[in-house]
């Protein structure tokens, strides 16, 4: 499973999503949106939207901490 | 330092005062006089009252009993909280360090109707500078409100572009002496706005005089903070329009606990009142612990 999670230092859901997946052992690669402008422009075509956290989850995109939906992909 | 601050002064937040000062805590009230009790004449079905009391007598009572057991109240409205060490919590007139706090504002109220509003949300519209700002690095953004709470989220938003104007939305200003000073430096624009348009993202804000700007980002502070401006900047999770607690009244933010009709339920005084006084107790456990 290739898991990507796009996040920003200020945000707050972004350190919970974080959490989430570290206690659930999955392994991610994190993207800091602001200080990588060709992942920001990624990010943003990829889930159409400017809210962090986005994850990308084998090509499933979640927008926002949304549990139930990571649940269901992990 | 205080060991708790409460914000809200209603049921919920008057009860848990009740347990944390009389555990000798130095406790903090900070609230508006604007408890939707006040707006009950008759209440008939809280415990220990043959004759129906209103809603008024409840929480004037209320604060003098907090009073009674030391529990200091001011009257503010709390603009942001932030978290370090401890939690700062930020008012129209100052700034207050406590261990634990507790959210019983209340219940949120549906604030702002504009069309295209929601339809924009991610797209150009945010709740949270601190989340989505980086994203409006160097381009034109507003923030919808009129008062202190608009004034800090445009001063937030000052980290990443200088071209920030606060829209009104038809509204006078209503700001406290230090944040009328700070909005010198912001445009203000009060005309009415009737619609937000686009394409995929926000492009253009319209007015009610036929006028539009174009704008790529608006960040919503309308009115005063709610549990819900805070919860999205603290990370709190919620459910719709409720704070989530678990059955300490413990957010998932540790210190952080909320009582009353902020976290949603069956909306009455005795509720609020039990769970206020529930997160007063375990208030103490946790100040204690520290
Ligand atoms: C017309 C009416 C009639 C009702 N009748 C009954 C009844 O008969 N029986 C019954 O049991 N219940 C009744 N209720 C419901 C009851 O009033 C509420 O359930 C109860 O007041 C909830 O208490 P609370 O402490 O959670 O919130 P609230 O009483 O709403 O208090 C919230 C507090 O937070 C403050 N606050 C909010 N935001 C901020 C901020 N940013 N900064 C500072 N302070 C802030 C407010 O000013 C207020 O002091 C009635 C409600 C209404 C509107």
């Amino acid at each position: 499973m290739a898991v990507k999670i796009y996040t920003t230092p200020s945000c707050p859901y972004c350190v919970m999503a974080k959490k989430y997946l570290d206690s659930k052992n999955v392994k991610y690669e994190e993207i800091d949106v602001s200080v990588d402008r060709d992942a920001a422009m990624e990010m943003v075509r990829k889930s159409r939207q400017r809210g962090v956290p986005v994850l990308d989850i084998d090509g499933n995109i979640v927008i926002g901490f949304d549990k139930d939906r990571i649940d269901s992909l992990i | 330092m205080f060991d708790a601050i409460i914000i809200g002064r209603g049921p919920a937040g008057l009860s848990a005062s009740l347990y944390t000062a009389r555990a000798k805590l130095k406790t903090l009230i900070i609230g508006k006089n604007e408890s939707v009790l006040r707006k009950a004449g008759k209440i008939e079905n809280y415990f220990g009252f043959s004759n129906p009391v209103s809603g008024e007598f409840l929480l004037n009572e209320g604060e003098k009993q907090a009073k009674r057991f030391g529990v200091q109240i001011i009257d503010d409205e709390v603009i942001a909280i932030e978290k370090d060490d401890f939690f700062n919590v930020i008012t129209s007139n100052g700034r207050y360090t406590g261990k634990a706090v507790l959210l019983a504002t209340g219940q949120p109220q549906k604030k702002i109707k504009i069309e295209n509003l929601t339809e924009f949300e991610g797209k150009g519209v945010s709740y949270c500078s601190t989340c989505d700002g980086f994203f409006y690095n160097n381009l034109k953004v507003g923030v919808l409100g009129f008062k202190d709470f608009a004034v800090h989220e445009a001063i937030e938003l000052e980290t990443y572009t200088d071209n920030i104007t606060i829209y009104t939305n038809g509204r006078e200003l209503e700001l406290s002496e230090k944040y009328i000073e700070e909005a010198k430096r912001f445009k203000i624009n009060k005309k009415t706005i009737t619609k937000l348009g686009g394409s995929e993202f926000l492009q253009r804000i319209f007015f009610d005089d036929g006028t539009s700007e174009e704008i790529d980002g608006i960040f919503v502070a309308y009115e005063s903070a709610s549990s819900l401006d805070f919860a999205r900047k603290l990370g709190i999770l919620v459910d719709g329009n409720s704070v989530v607690v678990d059955r300490n009244q413990q957010t998932n933010l540790d210190g952080l606990f909320a009582a009353g009709d902020c976290t949603g339920g069956f909306k009455q005084v005795s509720t609020a009142v039990g769970q206020g006084t529930l997160a007063g107790r375990k208030m103490i456990e946790y100040i204690r612990s520290l």
